[in-house]
């Protein structure tokens, strides 16, 4: 592992199809936007490093595979994310509405008790159905980050990121774990080295 | 209902379970379209992780049947030259439901346990401190005892399985899961610790080579000859002479001829060869060569078992599924599968006709008339949670035991900790398995004896006390519940069962299901006996090269990290410098 790099974090994005959660994420990893691109497809979960008050940290941002279209989205995404943004659509009120159960969702499945949250209103560029004073008393009631943006303007999309890293590494028990050295990934580089001690050949 | 699914799809997967998932990442990954549908609200089906809420709702929904309302399905959309086959479930019936609560409801309030302690404990120093500390004491010794109402607020920290199972660390799935890029979903821990269950007691198997060397349980000379068979074993070949004449016996006679004591027949058929005495000798052979293949990729035994339980696994290849574009319905039942001539055409789901070249159909969810009268088989299922390990170790441990029966299959025996995500802290969660012959409490009952203390506990008093493994109780009439256990010489007691869950479910791993099915209809079976998933990952490759017989199963997916992460360390985006904090 980069030993100038802090700590890797798992950052998770939810909300109804359509508020520009992918896009979002373009945004802020390659600095593109593609209002073409209706429903994810391919995009699993991107990387990205990021420098917060000094510290190297390299984000792991997962999206959605589509998956939220019928709010199927599996237990197994929300496993360890250590933040998780809540996306709503300003243009489109009924997004920002089922913004309650997808915050009843993430603390049913999520599997850090104090789990960052940040509510992201995106859009603003569009015009309003949800008021900025409507977003952060949400965001105030559910203790969460908040911050308004726009994927197509880049207006507020890396400070959100930003500030949400910022707040993880304020919460150490996030992320300063001991390694648990016996749990396994796998993958072809980690077999064990000390094979010849356990097999017979 | 919101409903603007498309209705055209190459594919069409019915039910979660791990059969159907694997199918539904194949297709897609290949550029299929997908769609893939559950009557649940949950993923995986029969092969489902439960949280201890999902489960009593689970169960309460297996008791009373679920409220499948078939409304007839209206005409206008089958066609002329079709038939609508209505889709029930004659193998979704899970039976012989058995519950039991092991402690009380509520545990004895403060004051209640405060009198109780003070009867029992003549000069206690801390009765002179304030009550403060005393309440606290207490409370902390309310830590080590149980309660229903404990166990419910905990819930949410439980995984419990329905069908669990092991990876072999070098078996189809573990490669699968490499080779696909899956892995990257998942989290595994080794089982670290093979049991068996000779001469009426405990026994760890010695099954690495470092194992053999460090264990106590064996002496040299059984060392060398133990070492000597599983080489043997190692390095077998057809073409080979050492097992010349055994073809057409038992492995156990085979072991016989090599005059091993008792002690090691019983670890290498039992526990390595995962055999019993009727195991023909080239397939026992065959078991040693995996399990020993498997030793050392990733720990001191063969197996795997995923964090946050087995119900993980399904929703890893939903995931890849999804990710190449598959779409997912939840809470989606189809009512009936449109057929004309020998192909089926659609579905209907919701008063939606969707198209589809392909269906792939769970058991569970299979039209009764696309089963034929296959004969009935069955899966008997414990679940248990327990207050400690069934051997207390000094770190917590994963485990695998096959307790065997004489004349019968062994019961599979898994046990797994907190550090797994299955149970919170201070719990173990015990797993049995075996083939259905009564029903799951008379097939589980030997082994439930013999490792499990099943008297009730009363809340009050704890038997031992977990971390030390001291053998002192709390209160003197408790050496009842130690009485009649013979393994109090070792300092050890039998766990407490909390909560027991029986039932029975279906195995049809052994039918051909493609007898009485439509062309392109494929059927997946549900969780099998065995331990691994061998024969899962070998049926979903199966159907995916009937379905497309000239296209590669599950190619490597992408990495992300490879893709972004050079791009960003050799340009960076240019927005981001502007808003970047200052270098130092």
């Amino acid at each position: 592992m980069d030993p100038s790099v802090l700590t890797t974090l798992k950052i998770l994005l939810i909300g109804q199809s359509g508020v520009g959660k992918s896009c979002l994420l373009c945004r802020f990893t390659d600095d593109t936007f593609n209002i073409d691109n209706a429903v994810t497809i391919g995009v699993d979960f991107k990387m990205k490093k990021i420098t917060v008050d000094n510290n190297n940290i390299k984000l792991a941002l997962w999206d959605t595979a589509g998956q939220e279209r019928f709010r199927t989205l599996t237990p197994n995404y929300y496993r360890d994310g250590q933040g998780a943004i809540l996306v709503y659509d300003v243009s489109n009120r009924e997004s920002f509405t089922c913004l309650e159960t997808w915050i009843s969702e993430l603390k049913t499945y999520s599997t850090k008790t104090d789990i960052i949250k940040m509510v992201v209103g995106n859009k603003i560029d569009q015009e309003r159905q949800v008021t900025r004073d409507e977003g952060i008393a949400f965001a105030r009631r559910h203790q969460t980050l908040f911050i308004e943006t726009s994927a197509k303007t880049k207006e507020g999309v890396y400070m959100a990121f930003e500030e949400l890293v910022r707040k993880i590494l304020n919460t150490p028990s996030l992320w300063e774990k001991v390694e648990d050295a016996n749990v396994v990934r796998c993958n072809d580089g980690n077999s064990s080295i000390s094979e010849q001690k356990y097999c017979y050949c | 209902m919101e409903d603007d699914l498309p209705s055209k799809y190459e594919v069409i997967v019915i039910g979660t379970g791990m059969t159907e998932s694997i199918v539904a990442a194949a297709a897609s990954r290949i550029g299929k379209r997908v769609l893939h549908l559950d009557r649940n609200d949950y993923y995986g089906g029969m092969w489902a992780s439960f949280t201890f809420e999902a489960l009593q709702k689970w169960l309460d929904e297996c008791r009373n049947g679920k409220t499948s309302d078939s409304l007839k399905s209206s005409s206008p959309l089958v066609q002329d030259g079709e038939k609508s086959v209505n889709i029930g479930n004659q193998f979704s019936t899970v039976f012989n439901i058995e519950e039991k609560w092991f402690i009380p409801e509520k545990l004895p309030s403060i004051g209640n346990l405060q009198s109780a302690k003070n009867t029992q404990t003549e000069d206690s120093p801390k009765e002179i401190k304030d009550g403060q500390t005393e309440s606290e004491e207490i409370l902390k010794q309310n830590d080590k005892l149980w309660c229903q109402a404990k166990i419910k607020t905990l819930g949410r920290k439980f995984n419990l399985d329905l069908a669990p199972k092991l990876l072999f660390s070098r078996g189809t799935l573990v490669e699968l899961l490499i080779s696909s890029n899956i892995s990257r979903y998942a989290e595994f821990r080794c089982v670290n610790r093979i049991l068996t269950w000779q001469s009426d007691k405990l026994e760890t198997v010695p099954c690495s080579r470092a194992d053999v060397f460090a264990t106590k349980n064996v002496g040299l000379i059984e060392k060398r000859q133990l070492m000597q068979l599983l080489t043997l074993c190692v390095e077998y070949k057809p073409e080979g002479d050492e097992f010349k004449g055994f073809e057409d016996k038992t492995l156990k006679e085979y072991l016989e001829s090599k005059n091993l004591t008792e002690n090691l027949m019983h670890y290498v058929l039992y526990a390595i060869a995962m055999s019993n005495d009727t195991t023909p000798c080239m397939v026992g052979v065959e078991r040693t060569q995996r399990f020993l293949s498997s030793l050392g990729r990733y720990g001191n035994t063969p197996f795997l078992w995923p964090m946050y339980g087995t119900g993980e696994l399904p929703q890893c290849f939903c995931r890849l599924c999804a990710v190449f574009g598959g779409v997912y319905h939840l809470k989606r039942a189809a009512d009936s599968v449109i057929v004309a001539d020998t192909e089926c055409k659609a579905i209907l789901s919701d008063g939606s006709r969707l198209d589809c070249d392909h269906l792939v159909l769970g058991v569970a969810d299979a039209p009764p008339e696309f089963l034929g009268s296959v004969p009935k088989a069955g899966l008997s299922r414990g679940i248990f949670i327990l207050d400690r390990s069934i051997s207390i170790s000094d770190k917590e441990s994963l485990t695998l035991l096959q307790f065997p029966i004489k004349g019968k299959e062994p019961i599979t025996i898994i046990e797994a900790g907190p550090s797994t995500h299955v149970c919170p802290p201070g719990l173990y969660l015990l797993h049995m398995t075996t083939k259905q012959i009564e029903n799951a409490v008379q097939d589980l009952k030997p082994a439930v004896e013999a490792l499990l203390h099943t008297e009730y506990a009363d809340g009050i008093t704890s038997r031992i006390d977990t971390d030390t493994q001291s053998t002192q109780t709390t209160k003197e009439g408790d050496s009842v519940a130690s009485k009649g256990d013979s393994n109090t010489q070792y300092g050890l007691l039998k766990p407490q069962i909390l909560y027991a869950l029986y039932f029975n479910c279906p195995e049809t791993s052994g039918y051909d299901l493609s007898q009485n099915v439509p062309s392109n209809v494929h059927l997946c079976s549900g969780p099998d006996l065995e331990v691994d998933y061998e024969f899962a990952v070998k049926q979903a490759k199966s159907i995916f090269s009937k379905m497309y017989p000239d296209s590669e199963f599950l190619p490597r997916a992408p990495d992300p990290e490879e893709l972004s992460l050079e791009v960003d360390e050799a340009a960076g985006p240019p927005f981001q410098s502007s808003e970047e904090p200052k270098e130092e």
